[in-house]
């Protein structure tokens, strides 16, 4: 027996431990591994992608033939609403299943871009907007749809968050734009007889009243600083010339140091007795449950979160105003706005032209109508109307006056992001650190390390 | 079953016996070896040399282009604001270990002693110490998050309910107090990791020194002083190595508390949390970028650590 250990069945033994090992290890390493290969290999047919994916196709004409797509996305809390939206797909398209998938949101970046890397991935991926898109393009995993599916319900600018910087094609269908302006709590205001503000006086001495019936005037956080630039737009961008400043930065014509900028960024730091004590600490959530338990009488936030106070605060009676332009704007008040993402093919998926299809109807009044319906969100499509009345209010006062929320649109093409730089700068100001010259200096040394205007 | 059992003792222990002699043929090494040499390799020798490899790339999303030397960790050094905050990070790493590794080699190595000496109600401080290590690191910075959070924690509204309302801050959202709490909150949550390290320390001090040095005259403190405390060099290493260790890989405890921005305005920044930023909030060249930073932490981490084992060794050495 000992013999015999030593003699054959040691050998075999390890050639099978050897392999089962290695057999599973490879399940689990071979994605990062085929991530490269692969990738790499997609990355190289990119630029001529569109075609690849026309004529590489294999789909069986037949459409009778089941096909079974999937949809990643990072909408987790949208399941239901999207399985209902595809069920009216999946009646008119007899055969196709669409088969919806979220994914946590701040993990969803990873895992559509290993995802897109080998098999197993989706048909479909809801795509972040602008610069979040460019990593997925410059990798090849994308199908451009320029030229390829019917776009016309959308405009550039619409079309800009899909559009790759490198080739200038689009590669998805927007789904939702989102809006940012001021909530206000209407039994707050109409205890105190405010109405919503028309002029930056009276909406200081709104804030001021709100300060004397110990209210806290605002609500924002900056323990999540995401939402500084976001503020900074909101109330700021008038200041800065909105849109005018947009083309001017974007044309070389001016830069972050501009006085007017570097104005708007005092707006913040005059805005700081108006927010939270202790604003450093106070998180994102903090910041809604002061708006939702009636302690702050204005919150300066997202169409995106009227989801959340309805589900929250029910009887909450909610307002919406844009918070007028302050004294030497250069623009008229106006209402920030971005496309939030859109759906786009999988450049690697087995039904490609069941994917193309797919996307297309996402791009028509039907998929944006159901859309505003049931996920209650602002669809960039014409001639679609949200139920929800504030919502519906947001569309209006964003199409009344709209302003691209600077950073987010144009400055997350690189890194350093305008943004990350400008929100940790407006931290430091409110700890007392930085000044509105010295943001806007940083915003300026880091962002144009890698932009380049007029390019 | 127990007398087969000693009998097999008593067969190994015998040196006329001679089982256990002679080494065992390679294949039977191999066989033992091999699984666990297969997973160290494949899990984490393979993904540090290809760490290292991307970072010599230049990179499009997950796409690998041109070979670029250095370029990529060029960047780390050259790029605002990163050049600002490898060092900041790099900094509070270090802060981090030393703050740690006072306060919980001081604690661990009390409780340790304090728990030796005690009869009754050993075994339950020790498993209350050391249940919070058990918890995850997430879950920890949240709950803690959550004690400390300014506007609706309960740890400011017991300050101000006894009268300390002057003490209430927004003990997180202050740079001056933000990464000490987040190392006591460590000290916290590890507090029984090297309390236990030391526990089986003492135990294993064999009671015939202390008992030769009291007969010496030796007082409590003398004996732990010159005979407990010396012995206890290996733990000592042993427990700086891995908090070392930890320290610079720590992640899920300060991402919980102050957010990936390590936030007030970079106060609470590490190693880990700008990896993070790097590699998935970066550009479209963050793969490369990220791979140059891991690269830096490993070689840190490994050199310190080789570094600190040799300190470690010569000073048991002058013991022995």
């Amino acid at each position: 027996m000992k013999k015999l250990m030593q003699g054959r069945l040691v050998p075999l033994l390890m050639l099978f431990l050897a392999f089962a090992l290695v057999a599973s290890a490879c399940g689990g390493s071979d994605e990062p591994a085929d991530t490269t290969t692969t990738v790499a290999d997609a990355g190289g047919g990119g630029d001529d992608g569109g075609d690849d994916g026309t004529t590489t196709t294999a789909a069986p004409a037949d459409p009778v033939d089941p096909v079974t797509l999937t949809v990643w996305s990072w909408r987790t809390e949208d399941e239901d609403a999207y399985n209902e939206i595809f069920d009216v797909y999946e009646a008119a398209n007899p055969g196709v299943t669409v088969e919806f998938v979220p994914f946590v949101n701040t993990d969803y970046n990873t895992i559509l871009s290993t995802g897109l890397t080998g098999d197993g991935g989706p048909d479909v991926a809801q795509l972040r907007a602008y610069g979040g898109i460019q990593p997925l393009i410059e990798a090849g995993q994308l199908l451009p749809i320029d030229g390829e599916l019917d776009l016309s319900n959308f405009t550039d600018n619409v079309l800009k968050a899909a559009t790759g910087q490198s080739d200038g094609r689009v590669y998805g269908v927007p789904f939702a734009y989102q809006a940012f302006t001021a909530f206000y709590n209407v039994g707050i205001f109409d205890e105190l007889g405010l109405s919503e503000p028309t002029t930056w006086d009276e909406w200081i001495s709104t804030l001021d009243a709100l300060d004397a019936a110990g209210y806290i005037p605002i609500s924002a956080p900056a323990a999540d600083n995401w939402m500084l630039a976001i503020i900074h737009d909101a109330i700021g961008a008038p200041r800065y010339g909105g849109q005018d400043f947009e083309a001017a930065i974007l044309a070389g014509e001016k830069d972050f140091t501009d006085p007017d900028y570097v104005a708007s960024i005092g707006l913040m730091q005059d805005l700081q007795q108006y927010l939270p004590d202790d604003v450093v600490g106070v998180s994102y959530e903090d910041s809604k449950t002061l708006f939702l338990t009636e302690q702050a009488g204005i919150f300066i936030g997202g169409s995106f979160e009227i989801g959340f106070w309805r589900d929250n605060g029910p009887d909450l009676d909610l307002g919406v105003f844009a918070v007028p332009a302050p004294p030497d704007s250069l623009a008229e008040s106006s209402v920030v706005g971005w496309m939030d993402g859109s759906y786009g093919v999988n450049a690697s998926s087995d039904s490609v032209d069941d994917a193309k299809k797919l996307v297309e109807w996402m791009g028509t009044v039907e998929f944006g109508q159901l859309f505003t319906t049931k996920i209650k969100q602002l669809s960039p499509i014409p001639g679609t109307t949200p139920d929800d009345p504030l919502l519906a209010e947001f569309g209006e006062l964003f199409a009344a006056s709209p302003v691209s929320y600077l950073s987010l649109v144009n400055f997350r093409y690189g890194d350093p992001s305008a943004d990350s730089l400008f929100r940790e700068g407006v931290v430091k100001m409110w700890l007392g650190d930085s000044t509105p010259e010295e943001i806007a200096a940083d915003v300026q040394a880091g962002v144009f390390q890698w932009f380049t205007p007029g390019g | 079953m127990a007398p087969r059992l000693l009998a097999g003792r008593n067969v190994r222990s015998t040196p006329s016996s001679g089982v256990g002699r002679t080494a065992p043929p390679w294949t039977i090494l191999a066989v033992f070896i091999a699984p666990a040499f297969l997973l160290y390799t494949v899990f984490l020798v393979w993904p540090l040399v290809q760490a290292l490899f991307f970072s010599f790339f230049e990179w499009k999303g997950t796409a690998r282009g041109a070979f670029v030397g250095f370029d990529n960790f060029g960047v780390l050094i050259n790029r605002f604001p990163l050049n600002e905050q490898l060092p900041n990070a790099f900094w509070h790493n270090w802060i981090f270990f030393f703050g740690t590794m006072a306060i919980q080699v001081a604690l661990g190595l009390l409780f340790a002693v304090l728990l030796q000496r005690k009869r009754r109600g050993k075994q339950f401080f020790r498993t209350t110490f050391v249940l919070p290590f058990m918890i995850s690191a997430l879950v920890v910075g949240y709950i803690w998050g959550l004690i400390l959070n300014p506007t609706f924690g309960p740890f400011n509204a017991m300050l101000k309910s006894i009268g300390l309302e002057n003490l209430a801050r927004p003990w997180l959202g202050d740079p001056a107090t933000a990464f000490p709490v987040v190392i006591l909150v460590n000290v916290w949550y590890w507090l029984g990791f090297p309390m236990l390290l030391f526990a089986a320390g003492l135990a294993a001090i064999p009671e015939d020194y202390a008992e030769a040095a009291r007969v010496d005259g030796a007082s409590s403190w003398q004996v732990f002083k010159h005979v407990t405390f010396p012995l206890l060099t290996p733990v000592f290493g042993t427990v700086a190595i891995l908090t070392f260790i930890r320290s610079f890989n720590v992640f899920g405890l300060v991402w919980a508390l102050a957010g990936v921005d390590g936030g007030p305005a970079g106060a609470t920044d590490v190693l880990g949390l700008l990896f993070y930023r790097t590699a998935f909030q970066g550009g479209v060249d963050a793969f490369g970028v990220a791979s140059a930073l891991a690269v830096v932490m490993f070689i840190t981490i490994f050199g310190v650590s080789m570094i600190a084992r040799w300190w470690f060794g010569r000073i048991e050495e002058g013991l022995a």
